[in-house]
């Protein structure tokens, strides 16, 4: 590989991230709920996402992706649909919300507002991190300095600031799914009684 | 979360910590791609990681709030500009102390030499729009539409930059042109060099030097070409009132002439679309182009509607 493949390969990898953060990971814990409606396990939720996920990846490009929620939620139905046929035992209530899925408006605006990744919840999530790491994070993500700056400012060397970075990497991850499955627990309940009022 | 599952977050995590920074090597893509290729569902998993830990930015968290970058109204009245007589120099809002702004926009099929306060020379190319904002300490140029080529004077203490879109190119003393195009923004070094990045990932910087050509879009480094000095001179021909074709297909040059004359060349024997074809043509002659298309290519011509030119299956 040459060094300008390497360059494309970085560039093709951080716009395609760069992408599924702005089109994506916002509605993420909507379409997690809209899964657990359906009677599929937080196990099988988080399969099912990162095979979407690995769809994407799969595409020689997105740009002709015009609508990505609508997009990925319909790559989401059918993978869903593709493992209910493999399955033996059918439940019926699944089949019943996925036939409901064709429309991609299912989630309602209020559900993505709670579940929209706010610049306070990312300042809490960092807020957690131990001192040394929160530093790094804080440089690295609100400052928007690079790794290179913040090791020459903290005195650390660039691999030590990686270190703490990917300590950052994790704890964000961490964070989010906790989040998202609250929020889906949250969702489900209010369902859950709405339904019983009726 | 099982062992294995753990481990391999860990690693997916480790890989976008090292992506962040800024020595990503041949070494680390190649451990990357093993890694890869060791597991189904990881390129996923990667993708989810990184995109998390990019979302995780208060900042781009205001961008997604915001509607796209709205350019300035004055752009927007494209029909106005149009009909305006040959070009446009007005001045918009001359602010404070050496800080002037004018705006100049060229029509379809003109080409139009502008030489600036400190000295340097744009060549403004067809069909194009853009702003001019000489400071103290800075000289902005932002291209709204189109392609300009520049001739860069030196001033050390005066920064040089282009901006189209996103994309920043800049030059102390040399001669690029910018062209913002559908897929990105295409940047051209014809002597000395020019830095160039994006406002949304300056980790992009890139650093082109004479006869270099790159394409960058907001977010990544789509193309990037060296050693081809004597194509950059030919995508420069412009300057000099001609279009010099080399191995370029038939479609691609049917869009250049197009790009150039109120008269547009149309295409409609599909089969000979990825025809490559070589000349040099002047660029207000679409009409020669498509003789010599026709001679080399079999093709007939219709002219039966004086707007358009187009290429057919010859009978």
């Amino acid at each position: 590989m040459t060094q300008g493949e390497v360059i494309n390969a970085l560039a093709r990898r951080r716009m395609l991230a760069a992408w599924m953060a702005r089109e994506i990971v916002p509605h993420e814990a909507g379409m997690r709920a809209w899964l657990a409606r359906a009677r599929v396990s937080a196990e099988d939720i988080d399969e099912l996402m990162q095979e979407a996920y690995c769809q994407i990846v799969s595409l020689p490009s997105v740009d002709h992706i015009t609508a990505p929620r609508a997009y990925f939620m319909a790559s989401l139905r059918h993978m869903m649909l593709r493992r209910i046929k493999r399955a033996q035992v059918v439940v019926l209530d699944a089949i019943g919300e996925i036939e409901n899925w064709r429309d991609e408006n299912i989630i309602s605006p209020e559900d993505e507002a709670g579940s929209r990744i706010t610049c306070q919840r990312v300042m809490a999530i960092i807020a957690t991190l131990p001192e040394r790491c929160r530093r790094v994070v804080e440089l690295r993500k609100i400052e928007g300095w690079s790794q290179k700056d913040i090791a020459a400012h903290l005195g650390m060397s660039e691999k030590a600031v990686e270190k703490q970075v990917w300590v950052g990497v994790r704890a964000i991850r961490a964070a989010w799914a906790n989040a998202e499955a609250q929020s889906a627990q949250r969702m489900d309940q209010t369902e859950f009684s709405a339904g019983r009022g009726r | 979360m099982n062992p294995a599952l753990e481990h391999d977050h860990d690693m997916a995590a480790r890989f976008v910590a090292r992506m962040d920074g800024e020595s990503w090597s041949e070494a680390d893509e190649a451990e990357l791609q093993l890694w890869l290729d060791g597991g189904a569902g990881r390129e996923g998993l990667l993708l989810q990681i990184h995109a998390a830990w990019v979302a995780a930015t208060p900042v781009a968290q205001e961008e997604v709030v915001e509607e796209a970058p709205a350019a300035p109204a004055f752009w927007r009245r494209r029909g106005f500009l149009g009909a305006m007589a040959a070009s446009v120099a007005a001045v918009v809002g001359a602010g404070r102390w050496l800080d002037a702004r004018s705006s100049f926009a060229t029509r379809v099929g003109e080409i139009r030499r502008v030489p600036l306060a400190d000295g340097s020379v744009m060549t403004i190319n067809s069909g194009s729009e853009l702003t001019v904002r000489m400071a103290k300490s800075s000289r902005e140029i932002e291209i709204a539409q189109g392609e300009a080529w520049f001739d860069v004077a030196k001033d050390a203490a005066r920064p040089f930059t282009v901006a189209a879109g996103k994309v920043r190119a800049r030059a102390v003393g040399t001669a690029f042109s910018v062209r913002r195009r559908e897929t990105g923004v295409e940047v051209l070094v014809t002597e000395g060099v020019v830095e160039s990045w994006s406002e949304e990932d300056e980790s992009l910087r890139l650093r082109l030097v004479a006869g270099e050509r790159a394409l960058l879009s907001d977010t990544a480094v789509v193309h990037h070409e060296s050693d081809r000095a004597s194509a950059v001179d030919r995508s420069l021909a412009w300057r000099s009132g001609m279009i010099d074709l080399n191995g370029t297909s038939l479609s691609e040059a049917a869009d250049e002439f197009n790009r150039y004359n109120q008269r547009q060349i149309i295409i409609a024997d599909s089969a000979v679309a990825d025809e490559q074809f070589d000349g040099l043509f002047r660029i207000n002659d679409p009409q020669g182009f498509a003789e010599a298309v026709k001679a080399s290519l079999n093709v007939g011509i219709d002219e039966s509607d004086p707007r358009v030119i187009r290429l057919v299956k010859s009978k």
